[in-house]
């Protein structure tokens, strides 16, 4: 009987929710874009915070000697560096194996053989790759270097600009985008909220009605709650496809057009996570909508119902 | 059956809709309320369905206390009694068959019983043949039997007619009349709330009449006189 009265009140509100035509469509719209732009900040939130720990972890410092250091002194320099607490870890790159990496470089692979007959295969310095345990101490680190093994080091180099670039969009984004998203949540709370309170308000004879004819108050009020979710359920699948448009065919623009290489390297950081979790972010699209919907149901119909 | 004990209502507003009021109505019987609007018929009626409290007193329904009905309770309390209304207070967007089935789904009667019992019923108040229609495609007359029709499907102890012939024709008055003495025949109590003083006079059976929410009168085979 419970069960029955359930699957009653369900077919009630999936009634109601296809009855109101362009208030459940326009409203549909206005929640979908909600949903949307929170969801676009949920997932550029979530990736850049992925990101910026990958980063943290390939950022390094490349430290290049002079052709005439021998091995035996560069091997000796690097477990002098390994001992400093700063370092997590030192790199031996011999002149061969930057010569054997230089060659793998698909890309420029007939360019890059042709000039190496020509000059040689030791043509690249030998160097360390150190990596610090957290990544503001690479300046400290450098200097340190450059102060110890001044004379046998052709030059130091960081990635570290680039590391210093995408650490701010992510951060300006994480920002933005947590301020953004609670506002956006907030406007779909609201519309949902007051979505139901319209239909309820048309209603509102119909309440008196089913009260008088014994309807239970749950039995009124279960109806509004499934149309709820039905917001949310029609609104999540809406705003996932929508979001799934945006990162298959918006972002690769975003990513072919970004003039500096650190956006690029962001889009398709954000682009990569999406697809990986399509699903997860859908679910949780899914969820919230549904839970906004039963919330907003189960607070609007309170003044009607004299409870 | 229902009993009205030192019952006082007061509206916000230091409104006295009913003073002072002992009423004692016993199964079986069919009373006309009469009086003037605002005089407190509906106010009276709305304490024996729980839409209202006595501000005062008490009201008892089989010996039970009203007041001693705990909200959530309600609903199944309401089965006990049908309502009818001035204003038929149908679901616009259902049909007949539902508006009627609408009183038995809430009760949670299985799909087999609806489908048994509201045809039924509509043949026993004569629209059996236009259980499809929508309210808006019946007659005044006809959608006031469709209400008797749902209030009486719960098999009620107690049908209350609040003003329920106010927007009839003469001839469609009549007719809810005589299905409201036909049912009262089978010991169903009836309450009817109403100032059309020709029926009242017509029916003959006991007359309250209220005034200024005072029981002025209150005769066995009484008139319409206030």
């Amino acid at each position: 009987m419970k069960l029955l009265k359930l699957w009653r009140t369900f077919k009630e509100g999936f009634k109601n929710f296809y009855r109101n035509g362009w208030l459940s469509v326009a409203t549909a719209v206005i929640l979908t874009l909600s949903l949307y732009i929170v969801g676009i900040f949920a997932i550029v939130g979530v990736a850049s915070n992925v990101l910026l720990k990958n980063i943290q972890g390939v950022a390094n410092i490349s430290v290049y000697f002079n052709p005439e250091v021998s091995e035996a002194k560069i091997m000796e320099i690097k477990s002098n560096l390994e001992s400093f607490r700063e370092i997590n870890s030192a790199e031996y790159v011999s002149k061969e194996q930057a010569m054997q990496e230089l060659l793998s470089m698909e890309d420029i692979q007939d360019a890059i053989s042709r000039a190496v007959e020509e000059v040689g295969n030791d043509a690249l310095p030998a160097s360390l790759i150190i990596t610090a345990k957290q990544s503001d101490q690479y300046e400290i680190i450098s200097q340190a270097i450059r102060g110890s093994y001044g004379g046998e080091i052709e030059k130091i180099e960081d990635n570290k600009k680039i590391i210093d670039e995408i650490n701010g969009i992510t951060k300006l984004s994480e920002r933005a985008g947590l301020i953004l998203g609670i506002i956006f949540l907030l406007i779909a709370v609201l519309i949902t909220f007051n979505t139901i309170r319209i239909t309820m308000y048309s209603h509102r004879q119909e309440f008196e009605i089913m009260r008088l004819v014994g309807a239970s108050n749950l039995y009124v009020r279960m109806p509004f709650v499934f149309e709820g979710i039905f917001y949310g359920l029609f609104t999540a699948i809406t705003a996932t496809l929508f979001l799934f448009a945006t990162v298959k065919f918006v972002f690769p623009v975003l990513i072919r057009e970004s003039a500096s290489q650190s956006a690029k390297v962001f889009f398709e950081q954000v682009n990569s996570f999406y697809f990986q979790y399509v699903w997860l972010v859908f679910g949780i699209l899914l969820l919230f909508g549904m839970i906004m919907g039963v919330i907003s149901g189960f607070i609007a119909i309170r003044r009607y119902l004299k409870v | 059956m229902i009993k009205f004990e030192n019952v006082t209502k007061i509206f916000p507003g230091d409104f006295i809709a009913l003073e002072d009021i002992d009423l004692f109505i016993d199964k079986g019987e069919f009373i006309s309320i009469v009086g003037q609007s605002g005089a407190g018929k509906s106010t009276l009626l709305k304490l024996i369905y729980a839409e209202e409290q006595p501000t005062t007193g008490k009201v008892y329904f089989e010996e039970r206390p009203l007041d001693g009905i705990k909200r959530r309770h309600l609903p199944y309390y309401r089965r006990n009694i049908g309502t009818v209304f001035q204003d038929f207070k149908l679901l616009p967007q259902r049909t007949i068959f539902e508006n009627v089935a609408y009183a038995l789904e809430v009760a949670g009667e299985t799909n087999a019983e609806i489908s048994e019992k509201v045809p039924k019923i509509l043949d026993i108040v004569g629209l059996g043949d236009k259980m499809e229609k929508f309210p808006k495609q019946l007659s005044g007359g006809e959608q006031q039997r469709v209400s008797l029709a749902r209030a009486l499907i719960h098999r009620p102890k107690v049908i209350i007619a609040d003003e329920p012939t106010g927007n009839l024709d003469p001839i469609s008055t009549w007719e809810l009349i005589k299905l409201l003495l036909k049912i009262n025949d089978f010991g169903t109590t009836i309450l009817l709330a109403t100032h059309n003083k020709n029926i009242v006079d017509r029916i003959g059976k006991r007359v309250v009449a209220l005034d200024k929410g005072k029981v002025i009168r209150d005769h066995k085979k009484g008139k319409y006189v206030i």
